[in-house]
């Protein structure tokens, strides 16, 4: 492994932009708007892991798998979900301004973190280079992101997208904390997030046929 | 280690797993709407599986290890005991279907076939059995996070507001807590290989990662600890991560239900002890933390089911309980604490396993499942009431039924290590789950019914195909508690891979 191979300016780049997708794709209340941020998302991360490419080149594996699962099928099946239905998304529980301010707070919280402690988040040799920790901080901000859209917006699909982008930030940190990780593993993990998505926005196709809405407030009838 | 066991190299735990997930396939692909070809195919994979599973245990009794696949897969005393115990309850649950979901089919209930029902239970099982057997610390959540998706649309199988609600929450929440444990799970696999002491061994091998342990820096390795405890602890229903459980474990299907609470959370569970376990000896603080974590859910989880009007709900929380006394007893790391640990997870699978097919001959037998709208059955059901109470009173540790050994077990580890405030504790949960079960119970078969009566006039004891399942777990209650030294080889030799503070 020789980590002057990697271009690091563009590495810097691309994880950056990501952090923009993530907000669009959680912020933008049309719906396909949203699902066209997180594609672009999806792109950004296949880009990312071509250039980390350069020197490990079992990524390149990687890269193919997130194209065929990120980048293809799971938008094909957000693409489909909203197909039918009217996609302006339900009102959030909390707004767009609160929501700019703590995704700032969380970018700079978690790169403050993974500056800090990066040796115990990542304990292989090359995660002390800058590049790794830019990825780890980005990483973790794009899984709270993620987190944050689950817990707190109403719409389903809109949680899904959530899911997409929090699964996104565990396998974009696969990079720095487990590169030696073999395809087969790879493989496991990232078809099935393909099929978490496709179950979940079955079960949530049956939702709005029964409830006629996509709504998760209105998803009460189970408590206590 | 005591008795280092010989290796051997074997077909057996590859064929343990796929043999149900191929009969899955078939069953979807190939029996179109034969009822009962699929309901043959389950039950005699299902009577395979169990039969391979104990055939493995004998063969590890006798001194062995069985691995596949340059270790990939690699079955010791531990998982053989999990394989048998999902090969049995498996086998029962689905000896159970065959009548129940044909009278559900009968009304109506479900839009998708009986052919997705068995294929998708077999793939359930399958991949369940998968998590048992491998040996690759990253496959482990994979097939952890496989038994959430093929159950999931079990879950929602009625597909109507209740099934569909909790299947929504069942996927998003486990597939969010399971998240947890992909990053614990290569936290470890990180950790294991910076060691740079894995001389020929590979850092994705659990058996293998075991040796150096003690070498991971202590940051990372409380990291591990904390993301492999969330992402396991939510699918086995550890508190404060269990909201999930009570919706998904009453709205399934009741054979589900079964899988769900005898089998699928305790596979979690087993996840949980093989990973955390291994940091112990280096990091013994982490057994206290457990053992208040397992305390907590024992007694919130029977808090909760005191309030409980729905039959299965009662039964569910009353999971979340049981599971905080296993997580209790494999958590203290002592050779009697996983012994403990270990005996009454396998007491529960069958106890709860009982009392939900109890609850679903109720539901077949009147439609109803709210225990006011219930009372007076024992006279029509008089096999369905008896298994109940033998079921209650065996889960509440009343001498000399099974669960009274196991929970003895677990106090006594308590004691021993002088935690008496858990014992304390352990003893009151178990008090009010007494009173819990008891009380649902006397209402139900005992007590009169109400006036208000909506129940059928022509109510009656169920078809054979459910009370011998029934019949079957009743008797194992009785027999593993008047002959509680019948499972003691298999635990000892399970109780010595994860006892390691010493015995």
């Amino acid at each position: 492994m020789n980590p002057e191979a990697l271009h690091t300016g563009l590495i810097e780049t691309l994880s950056l932009t990501l952090v923009i997708t993530s907000v669009a794709a959680v912020e933008l209340r049309r719906l396909r708007f949203s699902i066209v941020a997180y594609l672009c998302q999806a792109l950004l991360i296949v880009g990312l892991l071509l250039s980390f490419a350069s020197i490990n080149k079992a990524l390149l594996w990687w890269a193919a798998t997130a194209l065929v699962t990120k980048a293809i099928l799971t938008p094909w099946f957000l693409f489909r979900a909203v197909r039918a239905a009217d996609d302006r998304e339900m009102k959030p529980v909390i707004g767009f301004g609160p929501s700019v301010v703590l995704v700032a707070l969380l970018m700079v919280g978690f790169f403050r973190l993974t500056h800090g402690t990066v040796a115990l988040l990542a304990p292989t040799g090359i995660g002390q280079l800058e590049v790794f920790r830019t990825n780890l901080a980005v990483a973790s901000t794009v899984f709270a992101l993620g987190l944050y859209a689950v817990l707190t917006r109403r719409d389903a699909i809109k949680t899904v997208i959530g899911l997409c982008l929090l699964e996104n930030g565990v396998h974009l940190s696969l990079v720095s904390l487990a590169p030696g990780l073999p395809e087969t593993a790879l493989f496991g993990v990232a078809s099935e997030v393909v099929v978490t998505v496709f179950l979940l926005l079955y079960v949530i196709g049956g939702v709005r046929q029964v409830f006629g809405s996509t709504d998760t407030f209105r998803l009460r009838e189970l408590r206590w | 280690m005591p008795g280092e066991a010989l290796t051997e190299t074997s077909a057996l735990p590859a064929v343990v797993f796929l043999l149900p997930v191929f009969a899955g396939v078939i069953v979807i692909a190939a029996t179109r709407t034969n009822r009962a070809l699929q309901q043959w195919i389950s039950v005699l994979t299902m009577a395979l599986v169990t039969g391979l599973g104990s055939w493995m245990a004998y063969r590890i009794l006798r001194g062995a290890v069985l691995t596949t696949w340059r270790r990939e897969l690699r079955v010791d005393a531990l998982s053989a005991l999990m394989v048998v115990i999902i090969g049995g309850i498996g086998l029962l649950a689905a000896v159970y279907s065959t009548r129940y979901i044909e009278e559900r089919m009968a009304k109506g209930a479900a839009q998708r076939g009986t052919r997705t029902f068995y294929g998708l239970l077999l793939w359930f099982l399958g991949t369940m059995l998968w998590g048992c057997v491998t040996n690759n610390v990253i496959m482990l959540y994979v097939a952890i996070e496989a038994t959430t998706l093929t159950s999931g649309l079990l879950v929602a199988f009625y597909w109507d507001r209740r099934a569909l609600e909790a299947g929504y929450k069942y996927l998003m929440l486990l597939t969010i807590g399971i998240t947890f444990a992909l990053f614990g799970c290569v936290l470890l696999y990180a950790g294991a290989a910076s060691t740079n002491k894995l001389g020929g061994g590979s850092a994705l091998l659990i058996s293998d990662i075991r040796n150096v342990v003690q070498f991971i820096p202590l940051g990372t390795a409380a990291l591990t600890i904390a993301f492999l405890l969330i992402g396991f602890g939510t699918k086995a229903g550890i508190a404060p991560f269990h909201p999930w459980l009570p919706d998904a474990h009453a709205e399934a299907p009741t054979p589900i239900s079964v899988l769900l609470s005898g089998v699928m959370i305790k596979m979690s569970l087993y996840a949980l002890a093989r990973t955390v376990s291994m940091f112990y000896p280096a990091w013994p603080q982490v057994t206290i933390f457990i053992v208040a974590l397992g305390t907590f859910t024992m007694l919130l989880g029977i808090i909760l089911a005191l309030s409980q009007n729905d039959l299965k709900r009662l039964l569910a929380y009353s999971s979340v309980s049981q599971m905080g006394y296993v997580l209790v007893g494999i958590g203290l790391g002592t050779y009697l604490g996983c012994y403990g640990g270990l005996y009454h997870l396998l007491n529960h699978a069958v106890c709860k396993s009982l009392l939900f097919m109890c609850a679903g001959a109720v539901m077949y037998a009147t439609g109803a499942r709210r225990i006011s709208e219930l009372g007076g059955l024992s006279s029509r059901m008089p096999i369905t009431s008896a298994c109940y109470f033998l079921g209650a009173l065996a889960l509440a540790g009343f001498p000399p039924l099974n669960g009274f050994w196991s929970k003895l077990t677990i106090y006594l580890a308590l004691a021993r290590a002088g935690l008496w405030w858990a014992a304390g504790i352990a003893i009151v949960a178990s008090i009010l789950t007494m009173v819990v079960m008891v009380r649902a119970g006397y209402k139900v078969f005992w007590g009169t019914a109400p006036l208000s009566n909506s129940l059928p006039t022509n109510v009656k004891e169920v078809p054979a195909g459910m009370f011998v399942p029934m019949t079957t777990l009743a008797a194992l209650c009785v027999l593993l508690g008047v002959y509680p030294q019948a499972p003691y080889r298999i635990l000892n030799r399970a109780a010595d891979v994860l006892a390691t503070m010493g015995k």
